[in-house]
């Protein structure tokens, strides 16, 4: 683990890049295609859903189920509400031997 | 406008207390499992410091512990982290009211779930650099807490999983995403992220399926919004 520090700081320079590299090449580029546009406002679902979507295919049916029941859970409780139904949840199934 | 000042601080400390939630385990669960794989706890909290995102953290210290060299470590955490260029993206919309110095300091913080809120406030008003910063403060705070807990005590929790806690995260992406529903293209969009981002996992496997689902997404995104009364409206608060 020698190499530690230069992964520390080499790591949080390229992090920073990214997070500041998408504003500076449409800052660059400049005036917003509408197609671009569309494209932007798509992110935010677009991503997240793709980050929560494997957990269909690489959990057990436990998380399975919590993850299909949560979706619903989320169109009428409050973000809080859901996340706190679903993580006792999988862990109640857990504990019970799912 | 101290007043406005202070109903914009109360708006972010309410949007972030169940995130909060949400990230400290995951943070106590990082600081352990760095500490266990070898790192002392102020390499661990340099990390944390640096970087600022759990996923690409713990798996730069898997790479390095198991012998990996320093390039590849580095090519993970740029690959974990490549969805913040598409943050960023579209974020920057977002921060007229911002100097550049803020600017910098914002994107400094750009995390999923700052990214999130921020993205949902800015659809329903002006985003603030009050709720802006008090949101990303909190987070950036948070995380560097949990880390050193987690580090210190982390020896302490000897099974996450059956608390449930690695399940906190991908529960909270979803009911996240879920806020977006009434956006234009949400249900086209979401559905081509599900549908790519779970073959991508079965077949290149992680962290491929972040990236490749979510580009899936933008360009239907693209496609299906990118004339007519929806481009209009999406240009609205450019």
């Amino acid at each position: 683990m020698h190499d530690i520090w230069l992964v520390i700081a080499l790591g949080g320079v390229l992090t920073y890049l990214t997070r500041v590299g998408g504003h500076l090449i449409v800052a660059r580029i400049g005036q917003i295609p509408p197609r671009a546009a569309a494209a932007l406002d798509a992110v935010p679902a677009a991503v997240l859903t793709a980050i929560v979507g494997p957990v269909l295919v690489s959990g057990d049916w436990p998380e399975r189920i919590a993850i299909l029941a949560c979706l619903f859970l989320s169109l009428r409780l409050p973000l809080i509400v859901t996340v706190v139904i679903g993580t006792a949840g999988v862990a109640f199934a857990r504990a019970a031997g799912f | 406008m101290p007043d406005s000042r202070r109903s914009e601080r109360a708006a972010a400390l309410r949007a972030v207390a169940p995130v909060l939630l949400a990230i400290m385990p995951f943070g106590i669960v990082y600081g352990a499992i760095a500490v266990g794989s070898g790192l002392t706890i102020l390499q661990a909290m340099g990390f944390s410091v640096s970087v600022f995102a759990g996923a690409s953290q713990l798996a730069a210290i898997q790479i390095l512990g198991a012998g990996g060299p320093v390039w590849s470590a580095l090519l993970t955490i740029v690959a974990l982290n490549f969805r913040h260029v598409l943050y960023s993206a579209s974020m920057g919309r977002h921060l007229g009211r911002f100097s550049a110095v803020e600017k910098a300091a914002a994107f400094y913080v750009l995390v999923d779930p700052v990214f999130g809120a921020a993205e949902v406030r800015a659809s329903e008003r002006p985003l603030t650099k009050s709720f802006y910063f008090t949101y990303g403060a909190i987070i950036y705070t948070g995380w560097q807490i949990a880390s050193l807990i987690g580090a210190v005590f982390g020896s302490l929790i000897e099974d996450p999983k059956a608390f449930g806690l690695d399940f906190v995260l991908p529960v909270y992406f979803l009911a996240l995403v879920m806020t977006f529903r009434k956006r234009g293209q949400f249900y086209p969009v979401a559905l081509t992220s599900l549908l790519v981002s779970m073959l991508v996992y079965l077949t290149l496997g992680p962290p491929w399926h972040v990236s490749i689902g979510g580009l899936a997404g933008i360009a239907v995104g693209a496609m299906v919004g990118g004339s007519g009364e929806a481009a209009e409206e999406t240009t609205g608060h450019a």
